[in-house]
């Protein structure tokens, strides 16, 4: 079976179908999806930037490091979930999007990478970073790479809606409907 | 004033500027509405007990401030590239109620909880209010490209 087919089977299973052609489920998945950005991303936001000593530098990197932890955990597996049931509803479209395969790429390669590289000597080590005159190479590092896969993972998910598929002759294809605002002008 | 020469808007005429202007407006959504959602973890007593309310608050200030400033701009892009079809958008009408609201609930009574101090009761309604209404916002969001 190609990926296509792969796909189209896959988008094809019954609540995946009533998800994709529903007038509020999918709306209110996707927003799910993007209210725990805010949550989420806002702690990744923030122990990054404590990191980085840019904020919150009276709350000790240990502590906001060790007492995010699992509102982290808790935003990432909504996150995860609620991409998991939009992706899957529309994977006709979504298995050959570049942007989608990126995101992907970002996180599920690139992220995993990242916590294996850091964890020792960053996430888990928070007390010794509290603990040196000045914050290590290793955890700006951590800090600078991890925004940046966030923030490319949030601008990648983004974009996914403004991928048009093109022919091979560089026509666009007409697909079906694209949850996506259309700017038109309105007279 | 709403109606103009829509072509004329750089956001409608580039193909990169209307995606990468939400772009700017998702991130610091994150920035502003997550260091809000760090005050409210607190003031519900789920997260950074270590610290005071009113220590978060004055150490997440000046970020939430400049998220809400570039939320702010990149929104008013972003309504510019089609100002009729946002001003009688069902989504976005909400979704202008909910941040009004929130933001002045943001700086009036969650403000005076959090740094005044209140009794732990006291504090988690303001704390499960605040996350309420900033969550309405981006919900408000989505909704404007489904009505």
């Amino acid at each position: 079976m190609t990926v296509a087919e792969i796909s189209h089977a896959i988008q094809s299973v019954g609540f995946l179908t009533y998800i994709r052609e529903s007038g509020y489920t999918y709306p209110m998945i996707l927003s799910t999806h993007l209210a725990s950005i805010a949550v989420f991303g806002g702690m990744i936001l923030m122990t990054d930037l404590r990191i980085l000593g840019w904020a919150m530098t009276d709350v000790p990197v240990a502590q906001v490091v060790r007492s995010l932890k699992r509102w982290k955990v808790i935003g990432f597996c909504i996150m995860v979930l609620m991409g998991l049931l939009l992706a899957t509803a529309e994977m006709d479209k979504y298995y050959a999007n570049p942007y989608f395969l990126i995101k992907m790429a970002l996180l599920w390669i690139f992220f995993p990478l990242h916590a294996v590289i850091f964890h020792g000597p960053v996430y888990g080590n928070a007390e010794a970073l509290d603990a040196a005159p000045k914050m290590p190479g290793i955890a700006k590092a951590a800090a600078i790479s991890s925004l940046c896969i966030w923030i490319a993972i949030a601008c990648c998910g983004r974009w996914i809606a403004y991928y048009e598929p093109k022919d091979k002759n560089g026509k666009p294809i007409a697909t079906m409907t694209v949850h996506a605002p259309v700017v038109v002008a309105q007279r | 004033m709403l109606i103009y020469d829509l072509n004329a808007n750089p956001l409608n005429s580039n193909e990169w500027a209307f995606p990468l202007t939400e772009c700017f407006h998702i991130t610091s959504f994150a920035l502003s509405i997550g260091t809000i959602m760090l005050v409210d973890l607190r003031l519900l007593g789920w997260a950074l007990k270590k610290s005071t309310p009113a220590q978060l608050a004055r150490d997440t200030g000046l970020w939430t401030l400049a998220g809400l400033f570039i939320v702010i701009i990149s929104g008013l892009l972003i309504f510019s590239s089609d100002p009729l079809r946002y001003t009688y958008n069902a989504g976005f009408q909400w979704k202008m109620t909910a941040l009004v609201v929130a933001i002045v609930y943001n700086y009036t009574v969650h403000r005076k909880v959090a740094l005044s101090g209140a009794s732990p009761g006291i504090q988690k309604l303001v704390g499960a209010l605040s996350v309420f209404l900033w969550v309405c916002v981006p919900f408000g969001g989505i909704w404007i490209s489904f009505v």
